[in-house]
């Protein structure tokens, strides 16, 4: 019989049982480390140093999950405080970033090698609408949840996701062989 | 220009582009940085709990007149035949044996998964 999420972690709180953490670090790292991916725009290195920096800070405070969301749920909330702290640690204000990123990476200019590339699209869209699109359309967090993950207003998720996915789809559809 | 898709099928293809992250040493990586799991030293637990105990001793002692309820009950038992001594003993061991079996579950993951099983 395969534990649950919640099993471990009670083995976690009640027996400081580190090799429960490790099967919840094991079984939750590739969605962790793919979420940080696309909020990096794929620079790995710095993506897997958050992600670790996520499970470490998740052990720490494992007495603060209260099982009231999805364990992943709340991973994801963790690693996207750490990208926002990063983020500012490294004086780089992600909204001005995104702007002169989007600026150099102007999607009709791009490399048509990278066409018809899904998760290259995604890199494109804004930070905003490409986490709510990760975390809602790829990952498959409800609205609701994707709000608690990255506190912000429910409708404020549900526009950014709509967006993204227009915008995804213009440039997909753009992308295609005329 | 190519026709827009759908959300369900833009969905569907976000899901499956999204490549699985093998995990190459990650977890050890992560394992090896945990800090240690706090916990309270050892021979506090004992010290409280023999002190507790030492205590509890005293009091019983002082408040049963020198302990003269043992000595009594010491009599009474000699005057019981064998096998009902035999039969409160054996009683005995198996209320004991049954707490030990109770705490060895609580305390150990794998047997109270086990013990967690449905048929």
């Amino acid at each position: 019989m395969e534990l649950t999420d919640a099993d471990l972690v009670a083995r976690v709180l009640v027996d400081d049982d580190q090799h429960a953490f490790g099967e919840l670090v094991r079984r939750h790292q590739s969605a962790v480390r793919g979420l940080l991916r696309q909020l990096t725009r794929t620079d790995i290195a710095l993506a897997d140093d958050l992600a670790q920096e996520t499970f470490i800070r998740a052990y720490k405070n494992i007495r603060s999950f209260r099982g009231e969301a999805r364990f992943s749920t709340w991973l994801y909330r963790i690693a996207y405080n750490c990208f926002r702290e990063d983020a500012r640690r490294r004086k780089e204000v992600v909204g001005v970033d995104e702007e002169q990123w989007q600026a150099e990476h102007d999607p009709q200019t791009v490399d048509p090698g990278l066409r018809h590339d899904l998760m290259h699209a995604l890199s494109l869209l804004p930070l905003h609408e490409r986490t709510a699109i990760v975390l809602c359309c790829q990952n498959g967090l409800s609205h609701d949840e994707a709000s608690r993950v990255l506190d912000i207003p429910l409708g404020t998720v549900k526009t950014n996701v709509l967006r993204g996915r227009e915008k995804l789809k213009r440039t997909l559809a753009a992308w295609g062989p005329n | 220009m190519n026709a827009m898709i759908d959300d369900e099928t833009l969905d569907r293809q976000l899901r499956e582009a999204a490549p699985y992250v093998d995990d190459e040493g990650f977890t050890a990586r992560v394992m090896a940085k945990l800090p240690a799991a706090p916990r309270e030293p050892q021979w506090l637990r004992a010290v409280i709990l023999v002190g507790l105990a030492l205590l509890g001793s005293g009091v019983a002692y002082l408040l049963s007149g020198g302990g003269r309820f043992v000595r009594e009950g010491v009599i009474q038992l000699a005057g019981f035949p064998i096998w009902l001594l035999l039969v409160f003993a054996f009683g005995c061991g198996l209320v004991v044996g049954a707490f030990a079996v109770i705490v060895a579950i609580r305390k150990t993951p794998e047997v109270r998964d086990v013990a967690r099983l449905r048929f």
